[in-house]
């Protein structure tokens, strides 16, 4: 099972990005700075944006999912069990995944936009896709819900997962390393080996390199113990 | 000044705060009323009971600029030129004065390449920052910025913060999930369940949430 990018190119006026690469099952992080294209190849890599120019290729890919970077654009129905639904999945189960139990009947814009992001990523995460594309999953969660949804996409390394953020603090356990540099995604490598060559490593990943440390991975748990080195 | 007395809305319960004039942050999970909170603070939503006033008055009577937690939510115009310019032209300015004040803001900002673009292309993060541009330009007295920080790479942050000093308010209340920016707030208000847990300075506020998540690395024993 391979996700194939062949000299993909996307052009808005002046504005451009290009992405080459394979991505084979398991986790990618890819950062890079606001406006690079980010989402832009979200949408491509899921399939529901054409490229201006190159071919996605989807070997063995046979179901695919994008989870938006606004959760408030996937909501289609009008209570929360009728949104669950529409994934094909029991309300009762992605209400208690959410920590939204016994609310099937309220309106999805009444939850928080931390609440929705959570309740969208439970539906989502209750059926099996061989791909997954999360375009900043974290934003709008609060910490432990940040910890327990990088936790959750960690878990789903036998897929093909990528995870577009500018998250700083709580990032999955990560396979390969990828960086949207001047409109461009580069392949920076495996982590941990890729770590030193990141541009837009998070604040914390930044002061253990600069102090010689390279974390085992990016989790909360891999930087605390880096600090604790760091610290003596 | 900031006084919340007595207040009441949906759960959030807030019998007395008082938030010194500066930059203060909120922080909290999700849905314990932050977000209602700030709304209040705006002017856009209503008590059910009790009130808020800013320096002594409601929130009616002041300058507010407001970023909303949803970027597109913030957004009237289809051009980011436009979007900047709206507050400016809602009070009739002179064109120049306008022209001038757009310009340099943009280039505060880094975003002086954008200002032709249409709107719907640009990325979550632009439309934050075009969204805090068209918040700042009018000169508030309070600034009100609700989880701005989410769609923000780090660069980009620091770009905003110094549009967030460059627009001269005296109060600025945020709300964030980045427990690394909220610690760099004067003021700290702890939102539990739609109840003050704690506020006060960053150590005081954190040290009431050891042990949790919302202390950030460099505050923790580790």
């Amino acid at each position: 099972m391979k996700l194939i990018l062949d000299r993909i190119r996307v052009e808005r006026g002046e504005w451009h990005c290009s992405a080459e690469g394979t991505f084979l099952p398991g986790i990618h992080l890819i950062t890079g700075r606001v406006g690079s294209g980010k989402t832009t190849l979200a949408g491509i890599m899921a399939g529901v944006m054409d490229p201006s120019s190159g071919e996605i290729l989807r070997e063995g890919i046979s179901s695919c999912m994008l989870c938006q970077q606004y959760p408030e654009y996937h909501v289609t129905g009008s209570t929360l069990a009728k949104e669950a639904e529409s994934y094909g999945i029991v309300a009762k189960n992605a209400l208690e995944t959410a920590g939204l139990p016994g609310r099937g009947d309220d309106d999805p814009f009444s939850l928080s936009r931390g609440e929705l992001r959570r309740f969208q990523i439970a539906c989502l995460s209750l059926r099996d896709w061989d791909l997954i594309v999360f375009d900043e999953p974290f934003s709008a969660l609060d910490c432990q819900g940040k910890q327990k949804e990088s936790q959750r996409i960690s878990a789903l390394s036998s897929r093909i997962v990528v995870v577009f953020t500018h998250e700083q603090r709580y990032l999955p356990k990560t396979d390969y390393l990828w960086e949207m540099r001047e409109g461009v995604l580069n392949y920076l490598g495996t982590v941990p080996e890729a770590i030193p060559f990141w541009d837009t490593a998070p604040v914390h990943v930044r002061m253990l390199l600069e102090n010689g440390i390279i974390p085992a991975n990016l989790t909360e748990e891999d930087i605390r113990e880096g600090l604790c080195r760091m610290r003596g | 000044m900031i006084i919340a007395r007595n207040l009441a809305l949906r759960k959030l319960c807030i019998p007395e705060l008082v938030i010194p004039t500066g930059s203060a942050a909120l922080i909290g999970p999700n849905g314990s009323g932050k977000t209602t909170f700030l709304r209040i603070l705006a002017g856009v939503l209503s008590p059910e009971k009790g009130f808020v006033s800013i320096n002594g008055r409601p929130p009616g009577e002041l300058r507010i600029g407001f970023v909303n937690e949803y970027p597109d939510r913030n957004l009237l115009f289809s051009r980011v030129l436009d979007e900047i310019a709206a507050p400016l032209r809602f009070t009739r300015a002179p064109c120049d004065e306008i022209s001038r004040k757009v310009k340099l803001a943009s280039e505060r900002a880094g975003l002086s390449h954008l200002t032709n673009r249409r709107i719907h292309t640009l990325s979550g993060g632009e439309k934050t920052l075009v969204a805090l541009l068209a918040a700042t330009i009018h000169a508030p007295g309070l600034l009100i910025l609700d989880e701005f920080d989410s769609h923000l790479d780090d660069q980009s942050l620091e770009a905003a913060e110094q549009v967030i000093s460059a627009s001269g308010a005296a109060s600025v209340l945020r709300c964030t999930q980045n427990m690394d920016v909220a610690s760099r707030s004067g003021t700290l208000v702890a939102l539990f369940g739609g109840k003050v847990r704690a506020s006060g300075n960053p150590g005081e506020v954190f040290s009431t949430l050891s042990g949790t998540c919302y202390v950030p690395f460099g505050w923790r024993d580790e």
